[in-house]
């Protein structure tokens, strides 16, 4: 007797077929080394595709599949990865899918090398960045969604907007990683402190009852509180000990400063004529507030001790648990075990009345150059579609298909190192905050403009004493040159 | 007895003259130097394939607007790379960095392997071999392990910053996290690797005929006296080739930035080497052309001060042997 999950699996096949079978560009199903055709046929190991849509025909191809411009490359992931990876020729008899798999560090310089003479088909997961990375070098795919009957609108429009370069659709959103406050209660119990709001836009009570805006000059009041040294002392009172500080009260998103400033308010440095550099104003508020946050009131660790291996060792410092309040994207779940046992989520807090939540989304994109521009189509739906059940998981991002949401956060909840009562929905809220435009969005001799940006906020993490003003113009001024180079 | 191979039956009648046209080989000196091309060719097709052709490729390309993406048609640009060398800030940064690395790091590796090859050569040092074998031990672990190695060891709990704290130094420096001390921290590092250079000294030293301190002893010349009338003069053809080394692996560094600090420049641009950004230009900015000018550049840089040593050298450095 068939089980359940099989008669579903049958009839959506079903209907898959008839759908196929009617389309406009319906291709008898195939086998052997021949030509191989999309869906009817269904993938080995997994659940049926949840949107759709019908693969053109493609000649039989040996595809490789580069990763990591994202996450991927963890020895824990490969297994999976490799065993998707093979399944495509099941899925496809004649073809194969590679996972070539480079770290994330050096995954731009190695594409680099080999995306004029020898490139892979396709690339991913790659976030908004790694696509701007390679500007120009994706694969338009509006035939292909158009050819396949590929509905896009199952995802929030924004999203989709995300996956554009100059009007081309170069990706299709697979994951996203909406950003949130995430906060130890422990620490707020521990100052006699509410805890900061769940719901955006809503207000904060201070210690004293009044009900404030839950802003950065709130968060910054309240990190002081949560800053203490090796003497019990906060931030706020005297005798303070900025040189042993045992718990900060705040981490700003450090990884990139554009980053960091969208935190403030969505933006782009790419002015309205394209080639002018005009730093948004909520991103040097942003900056400010972090520099005066290390190097003033010091809620906020210094680089060195967020290299420390004692302290945040180079890695998300929140997830360090030495870190009252941290700004970050969902994809921080990989290690949030280490915060402890006490944590949960907030809204971000506003900056002149507006809420931004800046979004990381991931997708695979198929390089312009590959010479099996169909069978790499072939491949990405596989990923986005057949394999979205392994691949989601695998990559802790949640689902762009918005319905699947539910099911995803439901499923994190569950997460055994996690606390049981974590408000998941947070999370979920913050995609209607998402930054657009998106701060990874393309720029201007994209490469060249992150290291230099990286530059800067590296010297400003260092280095106390500095005009912040004059460093403002000064990496404007970098900037400008490098895009005038160009 | 055999013939000698005649290289020459007109004698060359200029020192340091060749006058190609006059000469004439014997037969068998003709294949002699037959079988010797045929025995060097490999490394001739080597250096041409993989090291003379390149670089006039790359000279080429400095005149061109050459990317790995290529979406320009390739086209000629005249000296446009050049006058944008001249204008690029990050460039002469790197350039910069770059000294300030050397200005420390140069001396260090002069002094330090021929203190330690003085050390070593000293008759008053009890177990000097197995002295020798440990100090050239680390030279044969791979860099890049090595660099880990004294990342953990320079760490603000490491083994430095614990010895400093034993000797009375509360508060020392995180050194690879600090702008002020990331260079000190770097030469640290690269003192690893002195083995080699240890004993070269420890064999120039040993090169020096012992008459010459007899003769300093019997002038009435003490351990100081000695060293600075005999041994340095005998080891500057050491210390020369060491410099001239050295010079070339400073403006060669790259390693070590980029293992430790994955070529970010932290702390603050002062690990971005002119190397590490030369190698950003080319792969992570995808601007062949313009890396290549930047490669160029360092060549020049590093010819010019190559051949200004050696034309100081005429005035510092003594070869016993030169006529």
């Amino acid at each position: 007797m068939a089980s359940r999950p099989s008669r579903v699996l049958a009839l959506v096949t079903s209907a898959v077929l008839v759908a196929a079978a009617c389309g406009p560009n319906a291709a008898p199903a195939t086998t052997g080394a021949g030509p191989s055709s999309g869906p009817p046929a269904t993938a080995a190991s997994s659940a049926p595709p949840v949107q759709s849509f019908h693969v053109p025909d493609f000649e039989a191809a040996a595809l490789r599949w580069y990763c990591c411009l994202g996450t991927g490359e963890d020895p824990a992931q490969k297994p999976t990865e490799d065993q998707v990876a093979a399944d495509f020729a099941t899925k496809y008899p004649g073809s194969t899918l590679k996972l070539e798999i480079t770290t994330y560090d050096s995954a731009v310089d190695v594409l680099s090398t080999q995306i004029g003479a020898n490139p892979p088909d396709i690339a991913g997961p790659v976030g908004i960045g790694g696509l701007a990375s390679f500007k120009g070098q994706w694969t338009d795919l509006t035939p292909y969604l158009t050819q396949s009957g590929y509905d896009l609108g199952v995802y929030d429009p924004a999203t989709v907007e995300f996956f554009k370069q100059d009007g081309a659709q170069i990706g299709v959103p697979f994951d996203l990683y909406p950003s949130m406050l995430w906060y130890k209660r422990d620490a707020f119990d521990e100052a006699n402190l509410e805890e900061p709001p769940h719901e955006f836009e809503a207000k904060y009570t201070m210690a004293d009852g009044s009900e404030v805006d839950w802003n950065y000059d709130t968060l910054r009041e309240v990190a002081m509180k949560l800053t203490v040294d090796k003497n019990g002392k906060d931030a706020t009172e005297a005798g303070f000990d900025p040189k042993s500080i045992e718990q900060w009260g705040f981490e700003p998103q450090r990884d990139v400063l554009a980053g960091m400033g969208a935190f403030w308010g969505a933006g782009t440095l790419v002015g309205s004529d394209g080639k002018t550099v005009e730093i948004p104003e909520p991103w040097k508020d942003a900056w400010k507030f972090v520099y005066d946050g290390v190097w003033k009131d010091h809620f906020i660790m210094t680089e060195a001790q967020f290299l420390d291996p004692k302290v945040a060792n180079n890695d998300q410092a929140f997830n360090s648990g030495k870190v009252a309040m941290g700004e970050n994207f969902l994809w921080i779940t990989y290690g949030v075990a280490g915060a402890g046992s006490d944590w949960d989520l907030a809204a971000i807090p506003s900056h002149n009345g507006t809420v931004t939540a800046p979004l990381n989304a991931d997708t695979f994109a198929i390089l312009k150059n590959s010479k099996h521009q169909d069978a790499a189509f072939a491949a990405m739906a596989y990923l986005l579609q057949d394999r979205s059940d392994d691949l989601l998981p695998l990559y802790g991002g949640m689902p762009a298909r918005s319905e699947e949401q539910d099911a995803f956060l439901d499923q994190l909840a569950q997460t055994e190192d996690f606390p049981e009562d974590v408000d998941w929905q947070v999370a979920k809220d913050a995609i209607e905050y998402a930054d657009i435009p998106n701060f990874e969005a393309p720029m201007p001799v994209y490469n060249k403009s992150l290291k230099i940006l990286e530059t800067y906020r590296s010297r400003w993490m260092t280095t106390p004493g500095l005009d912040l003003d004059q460093q403002i113009e000064a990496l404007r001024a970098e900037l400008q040159a490098a895009w005038d180079a160009g | 007895m055999d013939q000698l191979p005649a290289i020459a039956t007109t004698p060359i009648t200029a020192p340091g003259r060749w006058r190609i046209g006059s000469l004439r080989l014997t037969p068998l000196a003709r294949r002699e130097a037959r079988q010797g091309y045929l025995f060097i060719s490999p490394w001739i097709v080597g250096f041409l394939a993989f090291t003379a052709l390149p670089m006039i490729a790359t000279l080429a390309f400095t005149f061109l607007n050459l990317t790995l993406t290529q979406e320009d048609p390739v086209r000629f640009v005249g000296l446009d790379n050049y006058a944008r060398l001249a204008g690029d800030s990050r460039v002469w940064a790197s350039l910069a960095v770059t000294l300030k690395f050397a200005a420390i790091w140069l001396p260090v590796s002069i002094v330090v392997p021929f203190v330690l090859a003085l050390a070593l050569n000293s008759r008053f040092l009890l177990g000097s071999s197995i002295m020798r074998t440990l100090l050239f031990m680390p030279y044969v672990v791979p860099f890049v392990a090595g660099a880990l190695i004294w990342n953990g060891v320079l760490g603000q709990e490491g083994w430095i910053n614990t010895a400093l704290r034993f000797l009375g130094w509360s508060d020392p420096p995180a050194w690879l996290l600090d702008t002020t001390f990331v260079y000190p921290g770097l030469a640290l590092i690269s003192i690893w690797g002195v083995g080699a250079g240890v004993i070269v000294n420890l064999a120039g030293l040993r090169g020096i005929p012992t008459e010459l301190y007899e003769a300093a002893r019997m002038d009435g010349a003490g351990w100081w006296a000695q060293l600075r009338h005999v041994t340095i003069p005998m080891m500057s053809p050491i210390l020369f080739y060491t410099l001239i080394l050295g010079v070339i692996e400073v403006l060669q560094y790259f390693l070590v930035p980029l293992v430790l600090k994955n070529g970010t420049g932290e702390p603050g641009g002062t690990t971005l080497f002119y190397n590490l950004n030369l190698y950003q230009t080319f792969f992570t900015f995808q601007e062949w052309s313009y890396g290549a000018t930047m490669a160029w550049l360092l060549f020049g840089i590093a010819l010019a001060t190559t051949l200004v040593l050696f034309r100081l050298s005429r005035r510092y450095v003594y070869y016993a042997g030169e006529r």
